[in-house]
């Protein structure tokens, strides 16, 4: 895949999520942007249960499964400044089974869902990232198809962010510092949409007037 | 143009259980090139398979008798090829007709950086081996040769040792779960091997 930039796009003023989102929408059909279907990122958290810890003496670690629709067949594994495991869709039958050894937050579940747009070499998806039945906010990931190492393109994508996002263009991810001249992959994508589930897991919920 | 359809749900993995059935033997490494012979005409036709893994089995201790077991298997002579975590349950003790040793089995593929993310998980490893044989097909059913070396030095996969004098011969068969009548054509293959090599259903914990 190449670079892509995941973003947190704030509600607009006196607006609801879903109006803040329209907007977005409406601005790259305006561009040009062509509809080509929806997506999915979801996520879900486990910690290691108090049974396993006692033997281990160390600090309960927080592990992230994730899917993204863009891999339908794939399952992201992640910790938090830690490794992050690309597998097939068993892994999640594999959590089923150590269920014993490490327990789903079920309330921390949260997922974007929106369309898809391609704008030339630009892919766009906008999506409402929701925690069971709320929506929390705005998820903004572009992709530049063509190129794979983040400091040969940030430039041209921070462009054309501005172009679209104005005022709420975000800085260079953190997993480009990291990995300036290596060579981008799906994982990176991955750990900007954890760090972007936990900013909105940490916020203030949405006022529930603003979402009817 | 119309755009491929994208998936509005995620496709997560399904909940259906997976069974491996089991039949095991052995032969000495003078008896190695009869079975092989025979296997290749019994065998699905194909070029000869060989294949030498590193596999690394990973325990998880809580507080929980017994620890989680994972196997992870790396090819050491395909290079780019995923790696393979295995879990497998315990054996089911059922039908003492049923021919073949039953037990769940979760297979999945893994990108490289799999030995680390186990031991983020908490998973400590336990021991490690090599295994270099032959691989064959017949239909369903795949029959492996092999032979186990210790690994001298751990990490180390250059010095190895053969851990005896014979090859370890495994037919398994990977179905969902309620299909019993894999293991009746297992002892029906099995039949046609003997009596280079005698398969039968080997439980782990008696010989523990």
């Amino acid at each position: 895949m190449g670079v892509t930039c995941v973003s947190q796009m704030s509600v607009a003023e006196g607006k609801s999520v879903q109006q803040t989102v329209e907007l977005l929408t409406q601005k790259l059909e305006m561009l040009g942007a062509e509809k080509q279907g929806t997506f999915c990122v979801d996520c879900e958290t486990y910690h290691t249960a108090a049974s396993t810890l006692g033997s281990q003496g160390q600090a309960g670690k927080l592990m992230y499964v994730m899917h993204n629709s863009e891999y339908p067949l794939s399952c992201f594994a992640l910790f938090e400044n830690g490794p992050c495991l690309i597998a097939d869709t068993n892994f999640d039958v594999l959590m089923v089974k150590l269920k014993g050894f490490f327990q789903s937050a079920k309330a921390s579940k949260i997922e974007t869902r929106g369309t898809r747009y391609q704008y030339c070499d630009f892919l766009v998806k906008v999506g409402t990232v929701t925690m069971g039945p709320s929506a929390r906010g705005i998820s903004v990931e572009v992709e530049y198809g063509p190129c794979v190492v983040a400091s040969d393109c940030w430039s041209l994508l921070l462009e054309f962010l501005q172009n679209f996002l104005g005022s709420h263009t975000p800085g260079a991810p953190t997993v480009f510092a990291n990995r300036h001249d290596a060579v981008y992959s799906p994982a990176d994508t991955m750990v900007q949409y954890m760090e972007l589930f936990n900013k909105i897991r940490k916020q203030q919920q949405v006022p529930v007037a603003g979402i009817r | 143009m119309e755009a491929p359809p994208v998936t509005m749900m995620p496709v997560t993995g399904g909940t259906i259980n997976m069974m491996e059935y089991l039949l095991q033997g052995s032969v000495l490494d003078h008896s190695l090139e009869s079975l092989i012979h025979r296997l290749r005409g019994l065998c699905d036709n194909m070029e000869p398979e060989t294949f030498l893994d590193h596999e690394m089995v990973f325990l998880l201790k809580g507080q929980q008798a017994s620890p989680f077991v994972l196997r992870a298997r790396r090819s050491m002579d395909r290079a780019g090829t995923p790696w393979h975590l295995r879990y497998l349950g315990q054996p089911e003790m059922g039908d003492k007709n049923r021919h073949a040793l039953v037990r769940n089995c979760v297979d999945i593929a893994t990108s490289e950086n799999l030995t680390d993310f186990l031991m983020e998980m908490g998973f400590r490893m336990d021991h490690e081996f090599v295994a270099k044989g032959h691989l064959f097909r017949k239909g369903i059913m795949k029959i492996m040769v092999y032979k186990i070396f210790r690994i001298l030095v751990p990490g180390n996969t250059d010095s190895i040792e053969a851990l005896s004098l014979s090859y370890l011969v495994e037919l398994s068969v990977v179905a969902p779960a309620g299909q019993d009548m894999v293991s009746d054509d297992m002892r029906n293959f099995a039949e046609q091997l003997k009596p280079l090599v005698h398969l039968e259903k080997i439980d782990p914990k008696r010989l523990m």
